[in-house]
């Protein structure tokens, strides 16, 4: 009976031992032999992993410097930190985009992430750094693509050519003044955007609350090739669980991927960009379709949603060239008010903080 | 004048009193009309017994009706101590030591707890034990207690992974973003900006 007490107390201690315990993380960079970019160096110090339960908390805490070996300019780069395909939250990404690294220039990438690696997954936590892919200033892309990230770095950097052309209009129109002050006004806006808890939920709802539909009011871009005709949502409490959009394709071209965002309106008048809603498609010319993602979004315990609206924020052609709203449409006063600013104009605002106005314009200058 | 109860004049008569107590019964008895009758009666009955004993059939077995007789009673007594109502009576725990010994053991638990468990895993117990709480599984709430796997959730902090409402982590570490965006499909980007390169990095998270 005292052995058997023992052997209790001695497994409990082993058992607990285990929270907490940091491990150090093996890693990989792997990127093929033919990569634009290849590997100058690495740093890995504060990357970790401790045991919470079945699996690893890993941080990654990484900083490559990479060299471009291509013969053109790189606009934006995408990697992947792998620390377990099937495991959900085992996958992370970091991009760069805004880049303008010459042929043979080496550039960094830093990156900051918490991932997730069940515990028997392998001898020890590891993660694999690889690349995703490439942009260069031509648009063309290398990689492969499996986190779309060509899409995401073509309106990445559709946005920052679209912003640099308006900054150097305002320029050209208005002097240093004009542009003083729209940077100014840019930082405004970026201390004062709202940003509201929103947490993502996969399939049905677990509200108990009574369940209300409601109806989506849409912003209407005219240059937009897709007409968002109308939309519904249920609303129970706190969640806004399956959405339904109907869209319709006003342009002559084949649509192979579009999304929306939304932005959700509470009953105190806040309004905040809740999610984006992406949708793959094959949408000929003026035909429509319906779009119903299997998610439910569940907000702030205190929040009751007002009103819903939704506006077109990208479409993908099926030949692989995009639209993104221009800066005329996005002169909207709830757009201005929600929508955060293109990582160029970030960065451009960010070197104005930093250098001043000259900077900037050295910097428009550039492109 | 006290009489001796009847049961003791009894006794007297067939020879039956403890040696101790006849001296006075047969003091009284001598100077008493009255008991004197009873022993009188009471020894001729016995008399009358014995004669009507001799007249019994010749096969009855006298001792072993008397043991008949015995084992009857017993079995009426416990007869009646089965319908009697039951008289819980405190009972000593037989494993006393085994309780104490578990005793020990959760008082190291809760304290190797306190002592190493991160403070994401206790708030993600806690929302467990809520849950159940809430959903009541014994009142057959099971439904509830589905578990969605992590959840991507974003906010002015960044993005978190949570799990039964706890918070496994947090991407960019102590850097706050400056936007956040979740997608519907299961992911979430937080972009950062360099302070003093102005360079952007754009951190992305799929929850599935």
């Amino acid at each position: 009976m005292r052995n058997k007490v023992f052997l209790l107390f001695g497994s409990s201690v082993l058992a607990f031992a285990q929270f907490g315990q940091q491990q150090n993380l093996a890693h990989k960079i792997d990127f093929p032999h033919d990569a634009p970019v290849s590997l100058a160096g690495d740093e890995w110090g504060g990357s970790a992993a401790t045991v919470r339960g079945g699996a690893y908390a890993i941080d990654v805490r990484v900083a490559l410097s990479l060299r471009n070996a291509s013969q053109r300019r790189i606009r934006g780069i995408t990697l992947t930190v792998l620390a377990q395909e099937a495991t959900p939250g085992g996958k992370g990404s970091i991009s760069v985009p805004s880049l303008d690294v010459a042929p043979g220039e080496i550039f960094s990438v830093r990156g900051d992430l918490h991932l997730l690696r069940p515990i028997g997954t392998g001898a020890s936590p590891m993660v694999e750094v690889s690349l995703d892919g490439v942009l260069f200033d031509d648009l063309n892309f290398y990689g492969p693509d499996k986190l779309h990230s060509r899409r995401t770095m073509m309106v990445w950097e559709l946005e920052a050519r679209r912003d640099r052309q308006f900054f150097k209009a305002l320029l050209d129109q208005s002097g240093r003044e004009g542009l003083q002050k729209e940077m100014l006004s840019s930082l405004a806006r970026d201390g004062d955007r709202p940003q509201f808890g929103v947490q993502m939920v996969r399939g049905r709802s677990t509200n108990t609350d009574g369940e209300r539909d409601m109806q989506f009011a849409f912003l209407q871009f005219p240059g937009a090739p897709v007409e968002p005709m109308g939309g519904i949502a249920h609303i129970a409490g706190n969640e806004a669980r399956a959405p339904k959009l109907v869209v319709h394709n006003r342009s002559p071209r084949v649509i192979r991927y579009l999304e929306m965002g939304w932005i959700v309106r509470d009953s105190q008048g806040h309004e905040f960009l809740a999610a984006s809603l992406p949708s793959e498609m094959r949408l000929p010319p003026s035909s429509s379709s319906q779009i119903l993602p299997d998610a439910s979004l569940r907000f702030d315990s205190r929040t009751s949603v007002e009103s819903m609206t939704g506006f077109v924020s990208s479409v993908e052609f099926n030949d692989g060239t995009m639209w993104i709203p221009n800066r005329t449409e996005l002169d909207d006063p709830v757009l201005r008010r929600v929508i955060p600013p293109s990582p160029e104009e970030q960065r451009l605002v960010q070197i104005y903080r930093k250098r001043g106005i000259a900077a900037v314009i050295d910097e428009l200058k550039k492109f | 004048m006290t009489h001796p109860l009847q049961s003791d004049l009894a006794l007297y008569a067939t020879g039956d009193l403890p040696l101790w107590r006849r001296p006075v019964i047969r003091l009284h008895v001598s100077g008493c009309d009255s008991c004197r009758s009873w022993v009188e009666a009471f020894g001729a009955d016995r008399e009358s017994l014995r004669g009507l004993a001799a007249e019994m059939p010749a096969e009855v077995n006298w001792d072993r009706l008397a043991a008949e007789m015995s084992a009857n009673v017993r079995v009426g007594l416990e007869a009646g101590e089965c319908v009697a109502p039951r008289v819980r009576r405190p009972v000593l725990a037989a494993g006393w030591r085994v309780a104490a010994a578990f005793a020990g053991v959760t008082a190291l638990l809760v304290s190797a707890w306190w002592l190493n468990m991160p403070q994401a895993e206790s708030v993600a117990l806690g929302h467990v034990v809520e849950k159940i709480a809430q959903a009541r599984p014994w009142h057959g709430g099971i439904g509830a207690l589905e578990d969605s796997g992590p959840m991507v959730q974003v906010s002015a902090a960044g993005i978190q992974l949570q799990q039964n409402g706890g918070t496994l982590g947090m991407s960019q570490g102590q850097q706050r973003p400056v936007s956040v965006t979740l997608s519907v499909q299961g992911s979430a980007r937080a972009r950062y900006i360099d302070a003093d390169t102005g360079q952007v990095t754009i951190t992305g998270v799929y929850a599935q």
